[in-house]
Order: C-alpha cells, then sequence, then structure tokens
C-alpha cells in the first residue's frame, strides 16, 4: 500500500497502524507528532488508526529551540 | 545560605508546576547535546523550551528528547515557525501529542528578520488555546496593555522581550517591563535579548518572576561555565528583589560620619 510521509512515497503493508508505520520509519516514539489529511491523531490511539492507500501524513518531531 | 533559607519559601507556582529555580532555558543552538545537557545541568534549570519540527525524512534530526527526560528537565514546546494563529494553534497540538505536555510557550512571529511577535495573532491564538486547556505562556513584545489582554484570555504567565530574540542585548524595554511588572496578577518571564549574567540580575532585581535564556548560554565561549553563571546571577538578583533594594538619590548621603574627624566639632 503506497501512502505519502511528508511527500515521500512510503510503501506500508496492509492494515499498517500509526505505530508500526513509525516503527518501520525509525522514528522515536517519544517526541513525535503525527497528523494524517491535516488530522492530529492521538498517542492513545496509535495503535488503532490504520492507515489507507494515499493517505498524506505529516510527521513532527521535538528538536533543539529556545 | 541566607539565599536557601530565603528560597525554602520562595518558590515560582505556574499552573501546575512549582519551580525552585527561576532560571529558565532553551535548547537551540548549543554546538552539540553533551554540551546542551551539561549546560542545562549548570544552570539548575527546571524548565526547557523545545521546537517541533516537520521530520526532513532524508536527513533526520538527533533524539534530543531523551536526555532531557532523563535530567528531570519540564519540558516546554514553543510554536516556532508559525506565522499566525492558525498555524500556533496546530503547533500547539502537534506539540501536546509530541511531548505530553499541555504547556506551551505560544510565538508567533511571521518576520524572519527581527523575530518580533505578532500581538494580534498572539491574543487570538491564546485565547483558544487557553480555552482548549493549554497551559499558555506567550512571547510578546513589552506592551503592558497587551499583557493585560493576555492575562484576562486566561494565560499562565507572560514573556515579554527585552531586546529581538538572540540579539544579547539586554533589557532595552526597561521602562516598559517595570509597568507589565507592576501590573501583572500572572508571573512575568522575561524572555529574549538577555545576553549577560548582569541582564539576567537586572531583571531579577527589577521583580520579574524569571528569566528565559538561551542564545547567551548556549553560543558562549564555555556555554556550561556561563550557564553557572547565569544561575549565580538570578538567585543573586532575586535575593536582591526580596531584600528590598536601598532607594536611590540626586544628591550624596555619606557612608562614613563626617564630623569629628580632623577638627572636633
Amino acid at each position: 500500500m503506497n501512502i505519502f510521509v511528508n511527500d515521500q512515497l512510503i510503501i506500508v503493508p496492509a492494515l499498517c497502524n500509526i505505530e508500526q508505520l513509525l516503527q518501520q520509519l525509525e522514528s522515536p516514539l517519544k517526541g513525535s507528532a503525527v497528523a494524517v489529511n491535516q488530522q492530529i491523531i492521538s498517542r492513545s490511539t496509535w495503535t488503532e488508526v490504520t492507515l489507507n492507500e494515499g493517505d498524506q501524513i505529516s510527521l513532527f518531531q521535538a528538536i533543539a529551540g529556545g | 545560605m541566607l539565599y536557601n533559607k530565603m528560597l525554602s519559601s520562595d518558590q515560582l507556582v505556574i499552573a501546575d508546576k512549582t519551580f525552585t529555580s527561576r532560571l529558565f532555558t532553551g535548547t537551540g543552538k548549543f554546538n552539540d547535546q553533551t554540551t546542551m545537557v551539561a549546560a542545562l545541568k549548570a544552570s539548575q534549570s527546571e524548565l526547557v523550551t523545545m521546537a517541533l519540527k516537520r521530520v526532513n525524512m532524508q536527513h533526520k534530526d538527533d533524539d534530543i528528547l531523551a536526555p532531557l527526560i532523563k535530567q528531570g528537565m519540564n519540558l516546554l514546546p514553543n510554536t516556532s515557525g508559525a506565522r499566525n494563529a492558525k498555524e500556533a494553534v496546530f503547533a500547539a497540538q502537534l506539540a501536546r501529542e509530541a511531548l505530553q505536555t499541555n504547556w506551551v510557550k505560544l510565538e508567533i512571529h511571521p518576520d524572519p528578520k527581527y523575530l518580533l511577535p505578532d500581538p494580534i495573532e498572539t491574543l487570538k491564538a491564546a485565547e483558544a488555546l487557553a480555552n482548549d486547556g493549554f497551559v499558555v505562556l506567550p512571547y510578546v513584545h513589552a506592551d503592558p496593555v497587551l499583557c493585560k489582554h493576555l492575562e484576562a484570555a486566561g494565560c499562565a504567565a507572560v514573556m515579554p522581550l527585552g531586546a529581538p530574540i538572540g540579539s544579547n542585548k539586554g533589557l532595552k524595554t526597561i521602562d516598559f517591563l517595570e509597568i507589565i511588572i507592576e501590573q501583572a496578577n500572572i508571573p512575568v518571564i522575561v524572555d529574549a535579548g538577555i545576553g549577560s549574567p548582569s541582564h539576567a540580575a537586572l531583571a531579577m532585581e527589577m521583580g520579574a518572576d524569571a528569566v528565559l535564556v538561551n542564545t547567551a548560554m548556549a553560543v558562549a565561549g564555555d556555554p556550561v561555565a556561563m550557564s553557572e553563571a547565569f544561575a549565580k546571577a538570578v538567585q543573586a538578583g532575586r535575593q536582591a528583589y526580596l531584600s528590598g533594594l536601598a532607594g536611590q538619590a540626586n544628591h550624596a548621603v555619606a557612608s562614613s560620619p563626617l564630623t569629628a574627624f580632623l577638627q572636633s566639632e
């Protein structure tokens, strides 16, 4: 299944959920935030929300800043 | 010793958190993570700011969160990069998910040259975020009227600037900071422009509840030693404020007796 993470094409298995996506991307779970098609997905539902073909995922991460 | 005694009954409370240290710090601009952690430790800071960024899939940033959590730091995500209220609210909601905190340093500065905060968009976003249960600490110009509006909007503190971010110019807005401190019923944290420990001490002597320092520590010759200097300055400034500064006069007031020295009266 094809999805886009920050505009980059990524292939994930069918029924992939948010947590599995982050694991596949080797992104830290802590300090990350995810929006699917502009909708922020609460961390508490990351294992429940499954992705669909063509979804646009925005992935954010905490970085250094003042 | 005396300071520690004074300190025991002098804690800073913002929303649900109590702070012993009145020095808040940023995590930006440090050369490397080891220096950053050592400097933050030396500063004794209990609240550190962070930013949020869209991940670059080709070049991922370091995970800076783990060492900060290990140090027991409270995290204050900012909305840096937001150009208007809508973007700031979105950034705050993302930060809440990323860092699992409802605290947010609200900053909206559309102009990249001076990074001056947009007062209209900031007030709009502050109202929306406070209504959504956020603990909002807005970064603003040293505008006493705006600060009262932000207080009424439900902000937990205000963060007026001393000078533009990263400029290290000190308290250029000092007269207006004084008015803000005098009028505020919520904590006042002087943010931005503090370039040396003496600037931080001055803000504290004036009665600021805390200061936020980043650049002046991060890009100092020795960031760790400088952070310790800032910690001392903030403590000295606070102690001076609590001790009640002696008043100023336009004429000399002798500190030594002027009579009965060389000749009898």
